[in-house]
């Protein structure tokens, strides 16, 4: 591995914890979607930031275009305080006619200089080493780096001094405001150091990648735990690992780095996405089944115990009666039969004593409006789960 | 070139006919199936569809090798609806919201396109150059095909429109009751949105990928702030639309260097900037300028109750006060009182006002009658 190798992933590595950080609160907060609009609207920033400076690594540049960001939401909130739209249509509308500003800007003005849309768009990561931060002459690393780093250090700061209020803000907003944290000074924290992030890592890695660096590890981390704490750490580690199996991944394809990471954070998405213990899609579909013949085997149970006629408790008209199909109602009748619910004699079904129990319990909780709690009960006297 | 050139021109120009004539009716389609899209509380759904639409164009010229845009199209069709589907998937099985949901499809789409965009670049065959017009979008590389192509979707989408004009109507406003009334909620719903996904993919090759949601959103969105019924906004979103569209193309085509997409959204833009404004019923300077004049209105019962209740404690209710025991208080200033009399409801004598008996009466009754035929 050359040196420009390794500072390649380490930059990838820092801008994935720092977008990580940020994009686990939007996930939390339900404001992902305004991490794109910022990505995109930041570009008036950069261009006119451009103009002033000509240096796409200067600090002022960065702070305009985070202005820029800032800029945007409160555009959005503007928008949508009007009531004339709701909320998703404001961000809808506004970024994109900020983008266009900012393409319009680069086509009139800087067709001469180094600045093209799809640098902004997807960044040259491959570049990034080859800028170097001299200071009095010594070469102390790539610039992106030093911007990266710093950027880095203060998001962790930020978060290590505001966790606890972040936290709460998140979870229950008017708690927070009733203890008396400013729910405006940590949303507009917030964005700010979205917007700072996303400006300081679109030079290396490009808009869209801050989008999926920021959303995906969180949306990842967030269908495997319930805790803030290791949702963070779970995110920072998702957002390294792909950082860095994209790099090699793209270095193999010889395709663009950015695009090789989202992807890599694509296909760990949809692993967790599918084989996450609780929240994964093949565990709630499971669930979902097993609750459907759980209720059936319940309704099942309330049937048998509503009806003392032998007639409505032959095996046979079992179907007619509950209006299952064959194989619905052999499942049930299994289902009960191995959790001792009923006995089955000469063909009639009867409740056992556990059967009726469980029954009448279940019933006391329907009528009381209580459904929730008959989750709890089939810990109780389920031995076999449906 | 200036815009009256450009308007002499665009019927007999083959290039500017054809690229104004697939702006404007890019622009009526969209801007048609944009109403529901706002309407129905989805409008970042465009975004992201348009993001996810790229793959699909990326690996459809993988495996043909061809430029056809049709095909590339359809490739980008399908890829939007399996984003669109995944989207909805985790919407409703995970605990994932529906704003992680759209982000993460779009950047985790968009970018695997790009992947595949640089991959193909970096092939051997020379036959890939152009490929990122997808980006931005380029109307001036549109061809008569692909504007009998969009006139035959926009046709298409029209006659649906029409013929399911009741259903999409009733799923818009209340769903549940359409589900009662026996209607296939989910397969109506399939329908709109697999048509949001099919005008957005038109829109690539002019507008891009990264705009195509302002050309859903804009004119849907100024449409909605002149009416509150739906056939009248689907209509002027489509209106909206293609004027955006035509005036974005005459334009960018009477500058040098201003890409058409850009130009479009941003004359949306000021489509969208002036409903809000101007509209009459919901726009920001009318309510502003009803904000005030109720506030004048309340101002001025203020003062006419103040001399009510001033009048009450005398016998003859038109016996003089001195003007001065009015104060600012009571929202009077000269204005208010001089009102007070065009309305006949007090009279002055020099320095001294009195109640008539219409002014006595009306302040009688100021909060006893809720609807007044005077304010």
């Amino acid at each position: 591995m050359s040196s420009a190798q390794i500072e390649i992933q380490l930059i990838a590595s820092l801008v994935a914890i720092a977008c990580a950080i940020p994009g686990t609160f939007l996930v939390l907060r339900k404001m992902a979607m305004i991490s794109d609009a910022i990505s995109h609207s930041i570009l008036p920033g950069i261009v006119i930031g451009f103009f002033i400076t000509q240096d796409l690594n200067s600090p002022l540049l960065i702070l305009l275009a985070a202005l820029t960001g800032v800029i945007t939401v409160v555009l959005v909130e503007y928008i949508q305080k009007t009531g004339l739209v709701k909320e998703d249509t404001a961000i809808g509308l506004v970024f994109p006619v900020l983008f266009s500003i900012g393409v319009l800007m680069i086509a009139k003005k800087a067709n001469d200089v180094h600045l093209d849309i799809d640098a902004v768009l997807l960044g040259e990561l491959a570049l990034a080493p080859f800028d170097r931060l001299l200071i009095s002459g010594v070469d102390v690393g790539p610039k992106s780096l030093w911007i990266i780093g710093s950027i880095l250090c203060i998001t962790v700061l930020l978060l290590l001094a505001f966790f606890k209020e972040l936290k709460l803000s998140t979870f229950d907003k008017g708690l927070a405001a009733s203890l008396g944290f400013s729910p405006a000074i940590i949303h507009y924290g917030l964005m700010t150091v979205s917007s700072i992030t996303t400006v300081g890592a679109f030079d290396a890695v490009g808009a869209i990648l801050v989008v999926a660096l920021m959303i995906a590890p969180a949306a990842s981390a967030y269908l495997l735990t319930t805790d803030l704490k290791k949702m963070l750490i779970l995110s920072i580690i998702f957002g390294v690992l792909s950082a860095i199996s994209g790099y090699w991944f793209a270095h193999w394809l010889d395709a663009s780095i950015a695009g090789s990471i989202t992807t890599m954070l694509g296909v760990l998405f949809l692993i967790v996405y599918l084989f996450a213990p609780s929240k994964g899609i093949i565990a709630v579909l499971y669930r979902e089944k097993q609750q459907r013949i759980e209720v059936s085997l319940l309704t099942f149970l309330l049937h048998l115990k509503n009806h003392d006629d032998e007639n409505e408790r032959h095996v046979n008209h079992l179907n007619e009666h509950i209006n299952w199909q064959k194989v619905r109602s052999k499942i049930v009748l299994d289902l009960a039969l191995k959790n001792n619910m009923i006995m089955i004699d000469d063909s009639i079904v009867f409740l056992t004593p556990k059967g009726d129990k469980f029954t009448t319990q279940a019933i006391d909780y329907i009528i009381t409006n209580e459904d929730a709690q008959i989750e709890g009960m089939k810990d109780d006297f389920f031995l076999f789960r449906g | 070139m200036d815009i009256q050139e450009y308007f002499s021109l665009v019927f007999s120009d083959y290039t500017l006919r054809t690229i104004t004539l697939g702006t404007a009716i890019l622009g009526a389609v969209t801007g048609m199936l944009g109403s529901f899209a706002v309407l129905r509380k989805q409008s970042l759904l465009g975004d992201a569809i348009s993001h996810a639409a790229l793959p699909g164009i990326a690996i459809s010229f993988l495996i043909t090798g061809a430029k056809d845009s049709n095909t590339l199209l359809l490739g980008a069709l399908v890829s939007g609806l399996i984003g669109t589907f995944w989207i909805r998937g985790i919407i409703s099985k995970t605990h994932l919201k529906s704003d992680t949901a759209l982000g993460l499809i779009l950047s985790l789409f968009f970018g695997f396109g790009m992947l595949l965009l640089t991959f193909i670049q970096k092939q051997p065959n020379a036959n890939q150059a152009g490929l990122d017009k997808y980006l931005f979008g380029q109307a001036a590389t549109l061809i008569e095909s692909d504007v009998w192509m969009m006139a035959i979707v926009t046709g298409i989408c029209l006659f649906v429109l029409l013929l399911f004009w009741k259903e999409f109507k009733i799923l818009l406003f209340d769903k549940d009751y359409a589900k009662t009334l026996g209607f296939n909620t989910k397969a109506i719903d399939i329908l709109i949105t697999s048509f949001i996904v099919l005008a957005i993919v038109l829109g690539l090759q002019t507008v891009g990928v990264v705009l195509m949601s302002a050309m859903l959103l804009a004119p849907a969105a100024a449409a909605r702030q002149w009416t509150n019924s739906l056939a009248t906004m689907v209509f002027l979103a489509a209106i909206f639309g293609a004027f955006s569209g035509v005036f974005g193309t005459a334009i960018s085509a009477s500058q040098d260097n201003l890409s058409t997409g850009p130009v479009i959204v941003l004359v949306a833009a000021v489509f969208v900037f002036v409903s809000f404004v101007f509209s009459p019923s919901r726009g920001l300077l009318f309510k502003q300028i009803r904000f005030i004049k109720n506030r004048r209105d309340l101002q001025l019962h203020k003062t006419l109750s103040f001399m009510y209740n001033i009048a009450e404690t005398h016998d003859d209710i038109s016996h003089p006060h001195e003007i001065k025991i009015l104060n600012n208080f009571h929202g009077f200033t000269k204005g208010t009182l001089k009102k007070l009399v065009d309305k006949n409801y007090v009279i002055l004598e020099g320095s001294t006002w009195s109640l008539t008996n219409d002014g006595f009466k009306t302040a009688l009754n100021l909060y006893n009658q809720l609807t007044k035929k005077d304010e």
